[in-house]
C-alpha cells in the first residue's frame, strides 16, 4: 500500500496539528493565520504532484483519481482565501483563534477525504469529520445568534446523517458490499433495479446528501445558521461544504448507483425545480443580505442539481465547472461583506445604502460578484449556467431548463437591488471602510477568478472534464 | 440478499411485541381486579436501589465533571485501539508500531492542549 497516496491528507492534520500546539506555546497570535495559509502550500504541492495517478488504497477504499484531486485543491483553496480573509474578523473571538484555524483545517482534510473515498462506511466517516467541526465553527462567536445556529446545525445535521446511515444500511442490505463499484455491479447482477427496497434506499440517501448542499426540503437550517454563523464560516459553509456534498453525490450515484440513473435523475430533477423556485422567491423578502445570500445559495444547489438530473458526463463536468465559478462569486461576495459589516456592525441590506462612495472598491468587488450569481455576462456566473442548462437540454430536461431560466430572471430582481442600494442609496456616513492587506488579497483573487472564468472558461472547463470523466467506468 | 431482511423483521416484532406486552400485562391485571391499589406516600417516592432517596434530583453537577469526562473518552478511545494493537503486534511489526505511534501523537496533542489550557487542574 502507497502510503504517498494520502500525502494531502496527512500534511494538512500535521498543519493542523502543528497549529494547535504553537497556539498553545507562542504568545505573537498573528502568525497563527500566516502559518496557517502558507502551510496549505504542502498539501497544495503534494495535490498537484499527485494529478495523473489513478490508484487506489486501503482495499480499494480510498482513491487518488483526478476527480478527487481536482476537489482538493478546490478545497484547499477555498480554504486559503477564507483564513486570509478570517484575519478582519478574527478579534471577534480572539481568545480561540488557535483552534479557529485549526479546525478550519481539520474541515478541509475531512471534506478531501469525502471527495476521495469510495467505500461506504469511509465517506461516512469523513462527512462526521467535515460536519464535526463545522458545528462547533458555527457556533464560534459564542453569542445567543450563533450558538442557536450551532445547536440548531447540530441537531439537524445529526437527523440528517441517521438519514442517510439509514439508506446506506439498506443499500448494504440489499447488495452486501459496501465499496461503491461493487454495488453498482451488484445491483445489474442480482436485477435489483425494479425493488423498492432499493428506491427507498436512494431516496434516503439523496435526503441524507441533500441536507449537506442544502437542497429543498433539507435547506430548513441555511437561513438561521448563515445568519448566525461567523461570516467567514458562512462563506465557508456555503462553498466547501456545498462542493464537498455534490463530489460525494457525484461519486456515489454515478459510481454505486450508475444502473438505477433513471430513478434518482428523476428524482433529483423534480428536487432541483423546487430548490431553485423555494430559494429565488423567498430570497426576494429577505432585508439581512447574509440571509439573502443564504436563500441565494440554495437556488445555486438547485441550478447545481440539473448537473445531477441530466445523469451524463456533460451533466457531471458542467456541474464540476459551475461548482468552482460558484465558489469565486461567492466567496467574493462574502470576503466584500466581511470587510463592510466590520465596519458598520450590521447585516441589514438597508445599511449598506451608498456604501459605493464610501468604499468604492469593496462595492465594486460586491457589485461585480452579486452580477455574476445573477448570471450577468461576461462573468463566471454566466458562463456556469450556460454551460449547465445546455448539459440539462442535452438530456431532454427542456422543462427543467425553461423554470430555471424563469427563475434565473427572479433572481436577477432581488441581486440587481442589492447593487442599486450601494450604488444609488444616500450614504449614512462619511467615514471610509477600512480593510486589511489579506482580506484585500483574498477579494482580488477571487474578482479576478470570476472575470477570468467569465472570459476566457476553456482551461478550467477542460480540467473539469477530465475531472468528470473519472466517474464512469 | 433480500431475505436476510426477514430476520431482522422477526426481531422487530419481537420488540414491538415485548415492549407492548410489559406495558399491557399490568393494565390488564388492574382491569381485572387482580392487583390490588392501596397508594401511600412511600411507593409513591423514586425507586434508588433500596435506599433511601436523598434530597432532589435536580442538582448542580461540578462542570469540571465535563472536562474529566471528555478526557476519560480520549483515553479510552485510546486503549480501544491499542489493546488489538498488542495482540497482534507480532503481525504488524514495524509498519503497526508506525502507525501506533502517530495515532498517539495525534492523541497526545490533544492532552497538550488540555493540560496548557488548566484543565488538569482541579482549582
Amino acid at each position: 500500500m502507497n502510503i504517498y497516496l494520502l500525502s494531502p491528507e496527512i500534511s494538512l492534520l500535521a498543519l493542523a496539528l502543528v497549529v494547535i500546539l504553537l497556539d498553545l506555546f507562542m504568545d505573537r497570535k498573528w502568525l497563527l493565520g500566516v502559518v496557517s495559509v502558507v502551510g496549505l502550500i504542502v498539501p497544495a504541492a503534494f495535490t498537484v504532484a499527485l494529478w495523473g495517478t489513478n490508484q487506489t488504497a486501503f482495499g480499494g477504499a480510498l482513491v487518488v483519481d483526478q476527480f478527487s484531486l481536482f476537489f482538493k485543491l478546490f478545497f484547499l483553496v477555498v480554504v486559503a482565501l477564507v483564513i486570509l480573509s478570517s484575519t478582519d474578523y478574527a478579534h471577534k473571538f480572539a481568545a480561540f483563534r488557535g483552534e479557529y484555524y485549526a479546525i478550519l483545517l481539520l474541515a478541509t482534510t475531512g471534506m478531501m477525504l469525502m471527495a476521495s473515498t469510495r467505500e461506504l462506511i469511509s465517506i461516512y466517516v469523513a462527512l462526521e469529520l467535515t460536519g464535526i467541526s463545522l458545528y462547533v465553527l458555527t457556533g464560534f462567536l459564542k453569542d445567543d445568534k450563533s450558538s442557536e445556529a450551532g445547536l440548531k446545525y447540530l441537531l439537524l445535521g445529526a437527523v440528517a446523517s441517521a438519514v442517510l446511515l439509514y439508506g446506506m444500511a439498506l443499500v448494504f442490505g440489499l447488495t452486501g458490499t459496501t465499496h461503491l463499484r461493487e454495488i453498482a455491479t451488484a445491483i445489474s447482477a442480482e436485477g435489483l433495479l425494479s425493488s423498492p427496497a432499493l428506491l427507498m434506499g436512494i431516496v434516503l440517501l439523496v435526503a441524507g446528501f441533500g441536507f449537506k448542499i442544502a437542497a429543498v426540503p433539507f435547506q430548513m437550517w441555511v437561513p438561521d445558521v448563515y445568519e448566525g454563523a461567523p461570516t467567514p464560516v458562512t462563506a465557508y459553509l456555503s462553498v466547501a461544504s456545498k462542493a464537498a456534498g455534490f463530489a460525494v453525490i457525484l461519486r456515489v450515484f454515478y459510481e454505486a448507483l450508475g444502473p438505477a440513473s433513471l430513478d434518482w435523475g428523476m428524482i433529483f430533477a423534480v428536487i432541483a425545480a423546487i430548490t431553485m423556485t423555494v430559494g429565488n422567491v423567498v430570497a426576494i423578502a429577505q432585508s439581512n443580505i447574509k440571509r439573502m445570500l443564504g436563500y441565494s445559495s440554495i437556488a445555486q444547489a438547485g441550478y447545481l442539481m440539473i448537473g445531477l438530473a441530466a445523469a451524463s458526463t456533460t451533466g457531471s463536468s458542467a456541474l464540476v465547472f459551475f461548482l468552482v465559478c460558484y465558489a469565486f462569486t461567492n466567496l467574493g461576495a462574502f470576503i466584500a461583506i466581511i470587510a463592510i459589516s466590520n465596519k458598520i456592525d450590521s447585516d441589514q441590506i438597508a445599511d449598506y445604502s451608498g456604501m459605493a462612495r464610501r468604499a468604492p472598491l469593496l462595492s465594486l468587488a460586491l457589485a461585480l460578484c452579486l452580477i455574476s450569481l445573477a448570471g450577468i455576462p461576461p462573468t463566471a456566473g454566466f458562463m456556469a449556467k450556460l454551460y449547465i442548462f445546455s448539459a440539462g437540454i442535452d438530456s431532454g430536461l427542456v422543462w427543467l431548463v425553461i423554470i430555471a431560466v424563469i427563475n434565473t430572471v427572479i433572481a436577477a430582481y432581488y441581486y440587481l437591488r442589492v447593487v442599486r442600494v450601494i450604488y444609488l442609496g444616500a450614504p449614512l456616513s462619511e467615514e471610509r471602510v477600512p480593510s486589511s492587506g489579506a482580506l484585500r488579497a483574498a477579494l482580488s483573487f477571487a474578482c479576478l477568478g470570476v472575470l477570468a472564468l467569465g472570459i476566457y472558461p476553456w482551461m478550467v472547463l477542460r480540467i473539469a472534464e477530465v475531472a468528470a470523466s473519472m466517474l464512469l467506468p | 440478499m433480500l431475505g436476510n431482511f426477514g430476520y431482522i423483521g422477526i426481531f422487530l416484532l419481537a420488540a414491538i411485541g415485548f415492549a407492548a406486552s410489559t406495558i399491557l400485562i399490568p393494565v390488564t391485571l388492574r382491569f381485572l381486579g387482580v392487583v390490588p391499589r392501596k397508594p401511600n406516600p412511600t411507593k409513591y417516592t423514586t425507586y434508588e436501589c433500596g435506599m433511601e432517596t436523598v434530597g432532589k434530583s435536580w442538582v448542580r453537577f461540578n462542570f469540571r465533571y465535563y472536562f474529566f469526562a471528555l478526557l476519560f473518552v480520549v483515553f479510552d478511545i485510546q486503549v480501544v485501539f491499542l489493546y488489538p494493537w498488542a495482540v497482534h503486534f507480532n503481525q504488524l511489526r514495524l509498519f503497526g508500531l508506525v502507525e501506533m505511534l502517530a495515532f498517539v501523537l495525534i492523541l497526545l496533542v490533544g492532552f497538550v492542549y488540555a493540560w496548557r489550557k488548566g484543565v488538569l487542574q482541579w482549582k
